[in-house]
């Protein structure tokens, strides 16, 4: 815990005074047997077990809107969205809730793993054969298994 | 420098309003009295001020010339002004406001000022070459006296025969029985010193200090700068205590370079000499000149005790940004919805809780009580607007040469500060056809129809329950039904035979796109996009007009307005697990129907016979793709709606109740889906947590001939 406290504040200086960014810390998430990597900068937080209220005429892996608090966020299913199937919701099923250039989003997601700090620097592009959708990069962690970044802002961009 | 430019605005706007006011009541009385003088010159003086600082130099120009024109009214009283003068002085005063106002506007939209003032200016300053020129002898001394003020401007006249012994005895300090001095230069070339110096004079009354200041007229006269460069600002105290005081204050001062603190050496000898002046008149034979010293110590006095009196008016009244009231609201409404979730937990169920019951019931009164203050946030009385209307009945009064009174009932009725902002054009409009087209044009007309040859007009507001009704009535001619129709036929608005329209629908025709009634178009009215602008913009605050009229007794204009926008009355339906809510304003009815009574058409659209029309019914479930168990036409229920020219019927499971329910859009993120033309206009947040969505009637039915 303090190892990561001095982390994040070595992460913070660099930040400010404008040094190349070394390390930047992720949330990371299962989704299709599938470890992705979001920035920690976007989520604002995790919840589970919130009824969503669906919403007529739009497209399927948009779930719904929910009542956060008073606030109405929209609800995506990360799933979906990439063009895979469907699975029902489990009690490991949670909602990361984003907030991506102040639009507020939530994306529905298998489970949610660890929070971790990455070397910008080891981050690769996606070999363009590949090349999918809502991704931004990929790195291969500590143990061997390789995680892949959300590309937040394509997520809430308008079509 | 922009939160100075809004108090900027919001002060000038504020000054500019009580200004339209009090000329309005003044002309009425066809008179200024000392006190409204007085306040212009203030006001004039405290626009001059703030505009010379923020750099408006246009308005600060015409503020200084009405200024100085009040400065010479002031002096010899409105009595020296004959009835014709009087007449010219409130045009002219009119005209200035306006054009300070429009420099204003101008600012706020962020636009260049005008750089050609010089027709307003040389108004002014020609009324007051004739009214100083027509003026009696000790006028015209008075106002060559205020002249050389103006011209030398160092003390008031009453103090200059004094000038020379105080400049020689204090080397440019004046006299004073007070025994402390500060002294204070201004920064070199800072300009505008003698507003800098009013401003240490405000600043120093604020907390209430007694003192004196020299020069005495920096608020009035523009060219005390000068002596204020030359020999510094200075200011009289009467304690030790109280120099620290304001020592204190000037240091927090800008402009200020050096000041020094001294006692005054003659303190025993002017004790006998400073109450003379002030009491005693000039020995020049000039009886209006005693109006002046009397104003300059009763400026110094009066400020203290009314700083006293009106220091809490000041601080019970505080500008808030809307914004964050309305997060308020917001986290009330939140704090109101969470309260019920917990006092109706399921896990409660079944224990008897005796304290938590009697706390609870204590906690729902208290969120009650905050959500009415919360949303009583919002309200402003709709004074502010109707008075607005003062000025253009009295504009129009002039224009169209008619005598009419505006008479104003319950201003203080309070309404949602967004729905005061957009009900003050449709009022003005209606107003102003009042004017022109309802009262009658000859006084003559009036007369032999036995009515009070003044005509008058009644602005009236009041509240019923979540509405608040505005009317405007006038006792001229009413409106002909036969002369209405004959013009919509002309203008080919008619969409029956002529004979069969009630006098409610011929009234409702004013209301279309292109009908104007008068013949000719004037300044005023007219142009034939009155009434349906109206129509307009009273919808899209949700309320509604109606037009009463009765020929040769007046006509009355009824605007029924929801008290804030943010809470709509609405139907919960349910369709399956999702709920609905249907704005009651567009519920014609609800009804149960038997399978025999539903026609299929051609394409097997199913439609249903409602007071001998035929509508399409719109089942919500398929539309939506909701799974429901009530599929069965005589399983659900029916609710006929109306949205403009579209009626329907839409399909549903069940009417779960009627329910007032807080608006709230959709998030953004979700316009990327054209959610908006699917029917659904909004959502709003249930007693329970959850979410229902509002139901647009209009773009729902856009949205079931788009699936086909």
């Amino acid at each position: 815990m303090s190892a990561d406290t001095v982390k994040n504040t070595t992460l913070n200086g660099t930040l400010e005074e404008g040094m190349p960014v070394s390390t930047e810390r992720f949330l990371t998430f299962s989704s299709n047997d599938l470890n992705i990597g979001v920035s920690t900068n976007y989520v604002i937080e995790i919840i589970t077990n919130h009824t969503i209220t669906m919403l007529p005429l739009v497209p399927d892996y948009v779930k719904g809107i929910i009542n956060l608090r008073g606030q109405i966020i929209p609800i995506i299913d990360i799933r979906l969205r990439m063009g895979k199937p469907s699975i029902d919701y489990t009690s490991s099923t949670c909602i990361i809730v984003l907030n991506i250039n102040s639009v507020q989003i939530g994306i529905i997601v298998d489970a949610v793993q660890q929070v971790m700090d990455i070397d910008q620097s080891k981050i690769s592009p996606v070999p363009v054969e590949n090349q999918q959708e809502l991704i931004s990069g990929m790195v291969s962690s500590a143990n061997s298994s390789v995680i892949l970044f959300l590309d937040c802002e394509q997520l809430v961009e308008t079509y | 420098m922009d939160n100075m430019l809004e108090m900027y605005l919001y002060e000038t706007n504020t000054l500019l309003e009580q200004l339209d006011e009090l000329l309005i009541e003044a002309e009425k009385n066809k008179d200024f009295t000392t006190n409204d003088v007085n306040e212009i010159f203030r006001s004039m003086h405290t626009i001059k001020g703030s505009s010379a600082m923020m750099e408006f130099s246009t308005l600060m120009e015409i503020a200084h010339h009405i200024e100085d024109l009040f400065f010479y009214i002031r002096e010899n009283g409105m009595d020296s002004l004959d009835e014709s003068h009087k007449n010219d002085l409130f045009n002219l005063m009119f005209q200035s406001t306006d054009a300070l106002r429009s420099e204003v506007e101008k600012i706020e939209n962020d636009e260049p000022l005008s750089t050609n003032i010089d027709p307003i200016v040389a108004n002014i300053n020609s009324f007051l070459e004739k009214i100083s020129a027509t003026g009696d002898g000790s006028s015209e001394n008075a106002a060559a006296d205020a002249k050389t003020e103006e011209n030398t401007g160092v003390i008031p006249p009453a103090d200059e025969h004094k000038i020379a012994v105080i400049n020689q005895e204090l080397a440019g300090c004046p006299e004073s029985e007070m025994p402390y001095f500060i002294r204070i230069h201004f920064e070199q070339g800072s300009g505008m010193e003698h507003l800098r110096a009013f401003m240490i004079v405000t600043a120093l009354k604020d907390i209430e200090l007694e003192f004196e200041f020299y020069p005495e007229d920096v608020e009035t006269n523009g060219d005390s700068s000068e002596s204020i460069v030359e020999n510094g600002f200075h200011i009289a105290l009467s304690s030790q205590a109280d120099v620290e005081k304001a020592l204190h204050i000037i240091k927090e001062q800008n402009s200020v370079e050096t000041y020094e603190v001294f006692e005054n050496a003659l303190v025993k000898h002017e004790q006998q000499k400073t109450p003379a002046p002030v009491s005693t008149p000039n020995n020049h034979n000039e009886p209006q000149q005693t109006s002046a010293p009397e104003e300059s110590p009763a400026q110094k006095s009066a400020p203290a005790p009314a700083a006293h009196n009106s220091a809490p008016v000041k601080q019970s009244l505080i500008s808030v940004n809307l914004s964050k009231l309305d997060s308020l609201v917001a986290i009330v409404g939140e704090i109101v919805i969470t309260e019920s979730m917990v006092t109706s937990s399921p896990d409660l169920q079944n224990l008897k809780l005796d304290n938590f019951t009697k706390s609870a019931r204590q906690l729902r009164k208290l969120t009650d009580d905050l959500q009415d203050i919360a949303m009583s946030l919002r309200m402003v009385p709709v004074s502010g607007t109707f008075q607005k209307m003062n000025r253009i009945v009295r504009d129009m009064k002039k224009k169209l040469n008619k005598d009419v009174r505006l008479t104003i009932v319950g201003e203080n009725t309070e309404v949602d500060k967004t729905i005061v902002d957009s009900i003050g054009d449709p009022i003005m409009h209606i107003v102003r056809n009042s004017m022109d087209h309802g009262i009658e044009e000859h006084v003559e007309d009036r007369i032999t129809a036995g009515k009070d040859p003044q005509g008058e007009i009644v602005l009236s507001a009041a509240h019923t329950g979540s509405e608040v009704i505005i009317s405007i009535s006038d006792d001229g001619q009413g409106m002909d039904p036969e002369k209405i129709l004959a013009k919509a036929e002309r203008n080919g608005i008619l969409t029956k035979p002529a004979s069969e329209y009630s006098q409610k629908e011929i009234l409702a025709l004013l209301m279309l796109p292109g009908f104007s009634t008068n013949e000719e178009v004037t300044e005023f009215s007219g142009r034939g996009v009155g009434m349906d602008v109206v129509k307009k913009n009273v919808e899209s605050v949700g309320g509604t007009i109606t037009i009463t009229s009765e020929l040769g007794k007046g006509s009355c204009t009824t605007l029924k307005i929801p008290l804030t926008m943010a809470i709509a009355d609405g139907m919960e339906v349910s369709v399956g697990k999702s709920m609905f809510t249907i704005p009651i304003a567009n519920i014609r009815q609800s009804f149960k129907t038997q399978r025999e009574e539903v026609i299929l058409d051609a394409s097997g659209n199913e439609i249903i016979k409602c007071l001998d029309e035929f509508y399409p019914i719109i089942r919500v479930h398929e539309l939506y793709n909701i799974e429901t168990e009530v599929t069965d036409i005589e399983d659900g229920i029916l609710i006929w709606v109306e949205a403009a020219d579209k009626s329907y019927c839409l399909f549903v499971d069940d009417l779960l109740g009627e329910q007032q329910v807080v608006v709230k859009p959709l998030p953004s993120f979700l316009s990327n889906f054209n959610i908006k033309n699917s029917g659904i206009s909004g959502c709003t947040i249930l007693g329970d947590g959850n979410i229902s969505l509002i139901l647009d009637i209009r773009s729902l039915y856009a949205a079931f001939y788009n699936q086909y």
